[in-house]
């Protein structure tokens, strides 16, 4: 899988009713593959799990989950374990709490935890174990042994320990491997007077950190417990005044717009109940002038060059505003609904 | 889940390129993948050398997004420390150094450094200035900043607080000249937060009257400065406390704020940042009213606590009398009829029903207008009126 940007660049289909490209989406991630010959297929290798796990979403959310060999993913993922429990991004590169996390997801969309368990058994506890040697006294978690942190890694770390079966509300009998107070009263120290949240208590807002916020409380089951109606109201205004009059939203005021950023700001509003609060066809009106028509992927921006990043979340987007034939997606875990339901057992 | 900004190349598409780019390509390939290897294969073999170290370097800067060549890295930096510190270059002061080293041995001591923590110290300055280059290329580049603190944390933990102390006053430089480049970079913000936290651990004292200082020079530099005004914010609660001001002090810096906002406001009405920085200044009035008078809430109050409810209206009045003027000449400005709605409803909140404080037809025709200049959020407006009872 090619995280390499490109070959085209999104706009708008001369002469054609705006609408998704769905076969070119998928023969694009089809082809990522086959771009070796390019430089910065080789310079984004440092990506490539998460650029699977991009890809695959896309596949899914469009309706050809089958579209990339299973039996390959699940391989290329179990190669890049570590023996520490975690996963790198590509064989031989050091273990992360965003690998991890992505590698997970693919073996649940792919149906993989047999393969996994295959290999050794107790894989799963060793993953969870992973995770939960990153958190940190405070609640935080750390993205690897060397120690940053960063209230993404939170949303990480209660995905892939959900996705397991490790979040100690699915094992009430057995000790818990994470501290869930303490992970919830971080995020609440994170919030700011505006309803948003910062990086750190005491940042300014910024909605890559709200969805990380909102995606763990709401993975914690504490998120109406955090934000009651009139602090829903709040972040919910603060999350709208994001959409701009192109239809795409923005990270923090007085930002360009961005397809990635407008996954963020309407996953968070969806998980508040909120994403009545923005304008849904002029969104879509933006995303769809982002891909491209005759290649397949998704910008940024229009006129800027595609890449599988901005497709997934692109795409993701239009899942949930619900555009017609998308199999709809599970706004805290970007992964389809409906294999959460089956994993999870909701 | 994703760290944001995938490399986007702004050249054309591989089949677009002509024979001669295509075949440089593949040397570039060729080169990036042989140095990597290189590297790769010289620390599975525990060969720690300098030479491995300039490997790392050389691809580093052809590729700083590489997480594990940054970890690389950090493992042979952690190697020379852990010699240096086992050597015996222990004393600050050797009597009987021998004659080539005598010039180090003073000028280390000088500095009250032994030998080993000068050779750190120098290791550490070098490493943060090879960086300097690639953050100017890469400012948004994540593993980059991370490095940079992974360095300084070494010398907080390796050096004498002075030497720590004075690197990390060169990083405090460093992110104002980034800041200047970029006066939103998320990163350099955070980042500036976290290294006055620990130049403040490492010298026992405040530096929230300098920082306070630094938002009033960047908002007057460009007042659409959002991050700016967040961090003003921030800090205004933690100065009164530190200043040990009365409650009248407390109340002349509340004022001039206002005074400064609404200032700015007149000047630029559609200005959403100025918007936010004066919602937080009335956001404090509510939640002090509704806190007790303890040491905490001196902390992160502007206004002496507790703040009474008469106090909180009248603010409130004064300030929807203010904003309703801005609308001469600005009556297109949605941020203005969202202001007066949102503060009017705040206001009923405070007078608990008593009286209609703001008459509803003044609500409802606010309302009407920004539902005419903001159908985006047509929604949001609906919900608003049913929860306004308009
Ligand atoms: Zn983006």
């Amino acid at each position: 899988m090619s995280l390499a940007a490109g070959p085209g660049r999104g706009r708008k289909a001369e002469s054609k009713d705006l609408e998704l490209v769905v076969d070119k989406h998928v023969a694009y991630v089809q082809a990522l593959d086959t771009r070796r010959g390019e430089l910065e297929y080789h310079l984004t290798e440092h990506l490539r799990i998460s650029g699977i796990y991009w890809g695959l979403v896309a596949l899914h959310l469009l309706g050809q989950p089958d579209a990339l060999p299973r039996d390959g993913l699940i391989e290329y993922v179990l190669s890049c374990w570590c023996e520490n429990g975690g996963f790198g991004a590509a064989p031989g590169h050091d273990a992360h709490i965003l690998y991890t996390t992505s590698a997970v997801q693919i073996l649940a969309m792919t149906d993989g935890f047999a393969e996994l368990e295959a290999k050794n058994a107790n894989r799963k506890r060793k993953i969870a174990d992973f995770v939960a040697g990153l958190q940190q006294t405070d609640g935080t978690f750390a993205g690897d042994e060397w120690g940053e942190r960063d209230t993404r890694f939170m949303a990480c770390a209660f995905i892939t320990l959900s996705l397991l079966g490790y979040m100690p509300a699915q094992r009430p009998n057995d000790n818990p491997v994470v501290n869930v107070d303490a992970a919830v009263s971080h995020i609440r120290a994170c919030q700011n007077f505006d309803g948003a949240f910062g990086l750190t208590p005491g940042a300014e807002s910024h909605s890559g950190q709200v969805f990380a916020c909102l995606a763990a409380l709401s993975i914690a089951g504490a998120l109406d417990s955090t934000l009651p109606t009139s602090a829903k109201d709040r972040l919910g205004a603060w999350l709208s005044e994001r959409q701009q009059p192109s239809g795409g939203l923005n990270g923090r005021p007085e930002k360009l717009v961005d397809v990635c950023y407008s996954w963020w700001v309407m996953s968070s509003m969806s998980m508040i109940g909120r994403l009545h609060w923005i304008d849904r066809e002029k969104l879509v009106r933006f995303v769809l002038e982002c891909q491209d028509p005759d290649e397949g992927g998704i910008a940024d921006r229009p006129g800027d060059m595609v890449d599988v990043f901005h497709l997934c979340f692109g795409v993701a987007g239009l899942s949930l505003v619900r555009y017609e034939g998308l199999v709809e997606v599970d706004a805290a875990y970007c992964m389809p609904k409906h294999i959460l339901d089956g994993v999870l057992g909701r | 889940m994703a760290s944001h900004g995938v490399p986007r190349v702004s050249g054309t598409a591989t089949s677009d390129k002509s024979v001669a780019a295509k075949e440089k390509e593949q040397r570039q390939i060729a080169e990036y993948k042989g140095l990597e290897k290189d590297v790769i294969d010289r620390i599975k073999g525990k060969d720690f050398s300098n030479d491995t170290f300039q490997a790392t370097s050389r691809l580093l800067q052809q590729n700083p997004e590489y997480h594990t060549i940054w970890n690389h890295r950090r493992i042979l930096l952690q190697d020379v420390f852990r010699r240096e510190l086992a050597s015996g270059n222990s004393a600050v002061i050797t009597t009987q150094a021998d004659e080539a080293h005598n010039g180090d041995v003073q000028a280390a001591s000088k500095a009250g450094l032994t030998l080993a923590q000068q050779e750190i110290s120098l290791l550490l300055s070098e490493d943060l200035a090879f960086l300097i280059p690639l953050l100017k290329q890469y400012p948004k580049c994540y593993w980059i900043w991370n490095h940079r603190a992974w360095l300084l944390a070494k010398a907080t933990e390796l050096l004498p607080v002075r030497t720590a102390s004075q690197m990390w006053r060169g990083e405090l430089a460093l992110v104002s000249k980034m800041l200047v480049l970029d006066s939103r970079n998320f990163h350099a913000w955070s980042y500036r937060r976290s290294t006055v936290e620990q130049i403040e651990l490492l010298e026992g004292k405040s530096l929230a009257e300098d920082e306070f200082a630094y938002t009033t020079k960047m908002v007057n530099t460009n007042l659409s400065n959002f991050s700016a005004w967040h961090n003003r914010g921030q800090l205004l609660p933690r100065l009164l406390h530190e200043r040990q001001a009365t409650d009248e002090e407390r109340k002349t810096t509340f004022d001039a704020e206002l005074e400064l906002i609404t200032r700015a406001l007149y000047t630029d009405p559609y200005d959403q940042s100025l918007w936010f920085y004066h919602q937080y200044l009335t956001s404090t009035l509510v939640i002090s009213s509704s806190s007790d008078a303890n040491g905490d809430a001196r902390r992160t109050n502007i206004l002496a606590a507790p703040i009474s409810h008469v106090t909180s209206i009248a603010y409130l009045e004064q300030e929807i009398a203010s904003i309703e003027d801005m609308l001469d000449g600005a009556e297109d400005c949605k941020y203005i009829y969202q202001a007066l709605l949102e503060y009017s409803q705040r206001l009923q909140e405070l007078a608990d029903g008593s009286t209609d404080i703001v008459e509803p037809s003044k609500m409802a025709s606010w309302l009407d207008e920004v539902r005419k200049l903001d159908p985006l959020r047509e929604g949001r407006w609906l919900d608003l009126a049913v929860s306004l009872k308009l």
